[in-house]
């Protein structure tokens, strides 16, 4: 019997070991002058002051539950934006074992669909930049899949071929204001990602705060539901060995855009398609590109644009050195709504160069150049100049620990 | 008188073994390239020293890779699963010589699995899809794998045996893979496969440093 009950109790924790991880980063930033959209200005990077910032700070927590499921999440903490203490994902996965060729995969939760090829380092954290593509900055800051997300995986491996795939299809809701910032603020360039309950500040443009125009917040709480629809996305991933990777999303929210809360926010119905890839020339050296386009529309088509961003990265790896150098470019396009007075046309492109040094498997520093040069028509609604060029340079040191 | 007659006996029944030879074994493709990583092992219907020391194999876990990609073990050898990377590995079989399943965490090793049937044993790894690894179970002490010159040398005792050869990318039937022996003296033999391999796939084991993270 005490036998029995040791075994009870102890069991679990050897059977269901918690992995806890952690990184924090931080850095010495020259910053552009042009205000951040984070402090209600139209610039598009992260950083307004010249000085020190904590960049990045997240527990990484997995825990197995039984031998199918597991349970993870990523903690984060930010001295910027309007939520500092959060989580950014939080999902139970489901992987039976199986002796089939074809694997089952389900999750549960708010996690990212695994769209990005430049994100892969834990806590969705690109390891090449600091700061991230568009199109990553955006999907960090707007997207998550609050719902579930079927999967089939087949290694090719285990089937004797070169090729391997993945099917995923998703159900989610509370993700209706997506879109919201590309329409206004326009792309932006930066690797703050929004936590479960943030809100992310956007200028004061008279016609969104306007009771006569929009009449909406300047600001977007992303993680919203606002229409009771769900919404689907799709995904195909096919490999040649580890070398080479395709992805191909479709994202559709199917949001009701007429819908709308108290505070003004509306629901948006964004539709994208996003072709990411990967290529391995060598062990140390690869490209991988992403290219986006999509469109949203809002209210009575108070708002109706066309998106669209690619971005071409190269990073080579020379002993604890990696370099990285990537070129981004990005679009709205104004698609024709019944508010001329609210221009939603923005473009642009960006040059971000990267030095990160590994000093062991705990430390890095690097260092970072960025460059973007954008034009966005609503930026003469609050007498700035449409066009601006936006330079910041940091210093970062990072600690892991694992 | 006794202890004469003693010693005669035992000096009878070991001499088969004190003569030993060496066979080496080279397996060649249907286009005679050299196969490296073929397991060969030896059976015979003369009796063979049973399994003389309790040592334990390793199959290990290194950036995500099993390693090594093929181990040989003689049945009744206790196998264990280090992990050598800093994440989890979930290591399974459903094959018939061993059904099993270990979950690899950092810094934890699970007691050595005893691998107790003759056979193949494929392994996968239920975190990371593109592991690939195996476990051939013999029944003999007399076994190895072909270097990259295709080539193994075992050294034996005189006898008569039946020399075996595996390895998951040979297609040729397991009935034409054998070759009967009567060791008298050094012996060269060469197995020449009459059928196409399946493709290597070595360069799955060319594992991304971010493949792990999601």
């Amino acid at each position: 019997m005490i036998r029995a009950l040791i075994a009870l109790l102890v069991l679990p924790t050897i059977t269901n070991a918690v992995e806890v991880t952690g990184l924090i980063q931080g850095n010495w930033v020259n910053g552009d002058d042009l205000t951040s959209y984070q402090n209600h200005g139209t610039g598009v990077t992260r950083y307004d002051d010249n000085g020190f910032n904590l960049g990045q700070a997240f527990i990484n927590v997995k825990q197995d539950i039984g031998k199918e499921f597991s349970f993870h999440s990523i903690i984060n903490y930010y001295q910027d934006g309007e939520q500092n203490l959060g989580f950014t994902q939080l999902a139970l996965t489901y992987k039976p074992l199986t002796s089939s060729k074809t694997k089952f995969r389900a999750r549960a939760g708010f996690f990212y669909p695994e769209i990005s090829l430049e994100n892969v380092d834990e806590g969705w954290l690109s390891p090449y930049t600091y700061t991230n593509s568009a199109i990553n900055s955006w999907i960090g800051e707007e997207l998550r899949t609050p719902g579930i997300e079927a999967s089939l995986i087949s290694p090719g491996r285990a089937r004797g071929s070169a090729w391997s795939w993945k099917l995923h299809a998703a159900l989610y809701k509370a993700n209706d204001p997506f879109g919201s910032l590309l329409a206004w603020r326009g792309w932006a360039l930066h690797d703050r990602q929004s936590l479960n309950n943030d809100r992310v500040n956007i200028a004061f443009y008279p016609t969104v705060i306007s009771p006569d125009v929009i009449n909406g917040p300047a600001y977007v709480e992303p993680f919203h539901e606002l229409d009771g629809n769900i919404g689907v996305y799709f995904g195909l991933h096919a490999d040649y060995y580890q070398s080479t990777n395709f992805r191909y999303y479709f994202y559709d929210n199917r949001a009701d855009a007429t819908k709308v809360n108290d505070e003004g926010l509306y629901a948006w119905h964004t539709i994208f398609h996003s072709f990411s890839f990967q290529h391995k020339f060598n062990k140390n050296t690869r490209i991988i590109s992403q290219f986006m386009f999509g469109s949203t529309l809002m209210g009575e088509r108070f708002v109706a644009i066309d998106f669209r961003s690619n971005f071409v990265m190269l990073s080579h790896k020379v002993k604890k050195s990696r370099f990285s150098i990537r070129y981004d470019n990005f679009n709205v396009v104004d698609t024709g709504d019944i508010f001329p007075e609210d221009f939603n046309d923005s473009d642009g492109y960006a040059v971000t160069a990267a030095w990160r040094y590994d000093f062991n498997k705990n430390w890095q520093v690097g260092f970072e150049y960025h460059l973007n040069r954008n034009t966005a028509l609503n930026r003469a609604t609050v007498n700035e100049n449409i066009s601006v060029d936006q330079r910041q340079s940091m210093f970062v040191a990072q600690y892991r620990w694992r | 008188m006794f202890l004469r007659s003693t010693v005669l006996l035992i000096s009878l029944l070991v001499s088969p073994w004190l003569d030993a030879y060496s066979l080496s074994v080279e397996v060649l493709t249907k286009k005679d390239s050299k196969l490296v990583n073929a397991v060969v092992y030896l059976t015979s219907e003369q009796p063979l020293p049973p399994k003389s020391d309790n040592s334990v194999a390793h199959m290990d876990q290194i950036n995500s890779q099993f390693v090594p990609h093929i181990l040989v073990v003689q049945r009744d050898t206790l196998v264990d699963f280090p992990n050598s990377d800093s994440i989890k590995h979930h290591v399974y079989s459903f094959s018939p010589a061993k059904t099993f399943e270990l979950q690899l965490y950092k810094d934890q090793q699970p007691e050595a699995v005893a691998f107790d049937k003759e056979g193949r044993v494929e392994m996968g790894c239920n975190v990371h899809d593109w592991m690939l690894g195996y476990i051939y179970v013999v029944d003999t002490p007399y076994f190895g794998k072909t270097d990259e010159n295709g080539r193994i040398t075992l050294d034996v005792p005189a006898g008569e045996y039946t020399v075996h050869v595996r390895n998951p990318r040979i297609k040729d039937d397991e009935s034409t893979l054998v070759q009967k022996v009567n060791l008298t003296s050094n012996q060269n033999i060469t197995f020449k496969l009459k059928k196409k391999l399946l493709p290597s796939l070595e360069l799955y084991e060319e594992s991304d440093e971010f493949s792990t993270y999601e």
